[in-house]
């Protein structure tokens, strides 16, 4: 009898411990079966974007694909500022997209490295439009090692001088033209006790555009495709040292106050300064216009200036050189099975569809035919200034932090911080930017 | 076999009950699901961290041995000696701060005075807050031009509160105490309710004041809510991301790029998991080691009752 209990017990047990184990391999099944849907079934090609507003275009011209062909796109979004990391993960994996959007430059840079993207120069042999409808400037940011990854698919974002026309009219002062005026506009504006330039140092990148653009003017945009290349001695350089001392110069001069470090842009600090007329000037991409169009609308609509960055007398670089974001791309995975499909989508990227859609939503594309449609944008005038100005360079530099890739963009930020706080000076800058990863 | 075993436990029904506990405790099977979840999302990740950071790993491609070369790197690294100091001086500082203050508004809250239900209600609002919340709040608090520095020059002098490395961690230390201070004055009122009521009254029959009293019953009743509360500062400090993420992005420069804050940028900024691994291995170790040092050092191990002799 008492054995047979034991038994019973026992194998009740074993029933109770089947049904548990029975239900944990289902739970852990069901979060294994969670990741293996999704990847390239025959007959789809999925596209992957940044998810935010401008969604709508995407999915647009996704839809105008999908009527006429045979293979289906999809369009997947990854929300949030998550983007590259979650791209990261999955580009090698079964998960990983046909073809997907990124900033050009460095964050295509290591992939290309690794040989996961399929070069475009062949679809661009057969279609030469798939090259020649962009702005060249623009599309040179996806070239990694001479072959071309990427196709222009949003707006570019120049960077520009903003300025509060109340407050340089209140001064008696003028856009400045050269480095000589930007200085005495600073020192004038100080005397009145503003702060002459409004700078969001607490998000350090803002700090570093006024790297960009007077190293391009100083130098030519040859002196940081150079020392991206590897070649580390173009840092150390006399032209690298003189925009060095120029913006040592500037910082000197209390441009930029004495609390940068604790305004940020991305929290509204610093359009805030340049709103309500307590800096006259903001170094800042061309979202400022919509920045501000959203937080101060009176100011957008009726004193907010924009001009093109001065131009530094005695430098090599073009004054028509422009900086920034230059557009974002599609990119295709070399592993795509429908390659001929792939070229057909990246093909609407130049469509007058695509361009009436993008410029509706405050984009502004880079193909050839954008200036036909200018006129429809939200904002003609500023649509104009910054497509002439883009289309104009000789050179567009990609910001640093993009160019370079990831792996180098906290170093970066950090040399920039120091250099503008006065911790580094122009050797510590060097060293630091000698020290970054470019592979 | 229902009806099996319920014969069998019929039958023995005596016995049962004096063995009792052996029927209705549950077996080891009832546990396996949160051991499994726990090796599956504690230990197993644990084990792949520490072997990671024997690697090289960009995320991308397979991941290969390097060595020992994240350990070296990481030992002449500048930036991670001072992550650490920077850590345990932001965690020191936690406790000093926040300690004084949660117990004497735990205590005061654990009294019958008016009114203390309201406040106590108020006091305790941070805490319905997420880190990133209160932190997004407080950079614009603090903003030197639109935020409180701008209107008190007198007290901010130029209010570049975030540019320097003192204001910088003043600041953080500062909103940690905002932050947490409500969960430890919540505890510490858990703990002062408890003290029984005729250690006061003796108190007070031999002509103790309330300072006494505090003094001298209270604070030596709180000791091991004290030990839960610092144990929960010293692991709460030594992980301080998300303040240092959204108020100073470990800057100016590196300056307060604490220990997590390190491991997520090599981690996930710069693709670099295997340096990220071993900063991380390197924070489970001294966490670990401070934990065991707070509990040895405060007989927390012990669990001695502060009610002995009542």
């Amino acid at each position: 009898m008492g054995s047979l209990r034991v038994t019973v017990h026992n194998s009740a047990t074993r029933n109770r411990f089947a049904a548990v184990a029975a239900t944990t391999a289902l739970l852990l099944g069901l979060t294994a079966a969670c990741g293996s849907s999704g990847g390239s079934n025959s007959g789809t090609i999925h596209v992957l974007v940044y998810g935010d507003a401008a969604n709508k275009v995407e999915k647009q011209i996704v839809d105008t694909f999908n009527k006429t062909s045979k293979v289906k796109a999809v369009l997947d979004t990854i929300p949030g500022a998550d983007y590259q990391q979650k791209l990261n993960t999955i580009i090698n994996t079964p998960q990983a997209p046909d073809i997907f959007f990124n900033w050009g430059g460095g964050s295509i840079a290591p992939f290309a490295k690794k040989n996961l993207l399929l070069p475009l120069d062949d679809m661009i042999a057969k279609d030469p439009g798939l090259k020649s409808n962009f702005l060249p400037s623009v599309f040179n940011t996806a070239v990694v090692d001479g072959k071309s990854y990427g196709v222009p698919m949003r707006g570019t974002q120049p960077v520009l001088l903003f300025n509060n026309k109340k407050v340089l009219a209140s001064t008696g002062l003028n856009i400045p033209r050269t480095w000589d005026d930007l200085i005495n506009d600073v020192k004038a504006l100080k005397a009145k006790g503003l702060t002459p330039i409004a700078l969001g140092g607490g998000d350090q990148w803002p700090s570093l555009m006024w790297f960009e653009y007077v190293f391009d003017r100083v130098a030519g945009p040859d002196l940081f495709q150079k020392a991206l290349a590897g070649d580390k001695s173009a840092w150390a350089s006399p032209d690298s040292q003189k925009a060095l001392g120029m913006l040592k110069q500037l910082i000197d001069a209390g441009a930029f106050g004495s609390h940068f470090d604790s305004v940020k842009f991305t929290d509204g600090g610093s359009p805030a300064l340049l709103a309500k007329g307590k800096a006259a000037f903001e170094l800042m991409g061309s979202w400022e216009y919509s920045t501000q169009q959203s937080n101060n609308p009176d100011f957008a609509k009726n004193d907010l200036g924009y001009s093109a960055f001065p131009t530094v007398s005695g430098g090599k670089g073009d004054p028509k050189d422009v900086v920034g974001n230059t557009n974002n791309f599609y990119s295709v995975v070399k592993k795509t099975r429908h390659p001929d499909a792939v070229a057909a989508f990246l093909r609407l990227m130049y469509s007058d569809e695509f361009v009436k859609a993008q410029l509706g939503i405050g984009n502004l594309p880079t193909t050839t035919n954008t200036a036909n449609f200018l006129s429809t944008s939200a904002s003609p005038d500023y649509s104009r200034f910054q497509f002439d100005l883009v289309k104009a360079a000789p050179s567009f530099q990609l910001s640093w932090d993009q160019a370079y890739p990831p792996a180098a963009a906290t170093p970066l930020h950090t040399a920039v911080q120091k250099f503008f706080d006065g911790k580094s000076d122009a050797n510590g800058f060097i060293q630091a930017m000698q020290s970054l990863s470019n592979s | 076999m229902s009806s099996l075993s319920l014969a069998a436990v019929s039958g023995r029904r005596p016995k049962e009950r004096r063995a009792g506990i052996g029927v209705t405790r549950p077996g080891f099977a009832w546990a396996i699901p949160a051991t499994l979840f726990f090796l599956l999302f504690a230990i197993l990740p644990l084990v792949l961290v520490a072997v990671l950071s024997f690697t090289n790993w960009d995320g991308v491609t397979a991941p290969h041995f390097n060595g020992l070369a994240n350990w070296t790197k990481l030992i002449h690294d500048p930036v991670m000696t001072q992550s650490i100091w920077l850590t345990l001086v932001l965690t020191v500082l936690g406790i000093v701060t926040q300690t004084p203050v949660s117990i004497l508004l735990g205590v005061w809250a654990a009294g019958p005075q008016r009114n203390r239900a309201v406040l106590s209600a108020i006091f305790f609002v941070p805490l319905l807050l997420s880190a990133t919340a209160v932190s997004v709040l407080w950079r614009a608090l603090l903003d030197p031009n639109f935020g409180i520095p701008g209107q008190l020059p007198s007290l901010f002098g130029n209010g570049n509160l975030l540019g320097s490395q003192a204001g910088s961690i003043a600041v953080l230390t500062f909103v940690g105490m905002w932050q947490f201070t409500p969960l430890h004055a919540l505890l510490y009122q858990g703990g002062a309710r408890a003290v029984p009521q005729v250690l006061y009254q003796a108190a007070a029959i031999d002509g103790a004041g309330t300072v006494r009293q505090f003094f001298h019953i209270t604070l030596p009743q709180l000791r091991n809510t004290m030990i839960t509360s610092m144990i929960l500062m010293v692991v709460g400090g030594l992980t301080t991301f998300d303040t240092v993420l959204i108020l100073t992005q470990g800057g100016p420069g590196t300056d307060t790029t604490v220990s997590a804050y390190y491991m997520y940028e090599q981690g996930f900024k710069e693709f670099d998991f295997g340096a990220g691994s071993a900063i991380a291995l390197l924070l489970v170790v001294v966490a670990t080691l401070i934990s065991l040092a707070v509990v040895r050092l405060s007989g927390y191990d012990k669990m001695r009752s502060t009610a002995e002799g009542i």
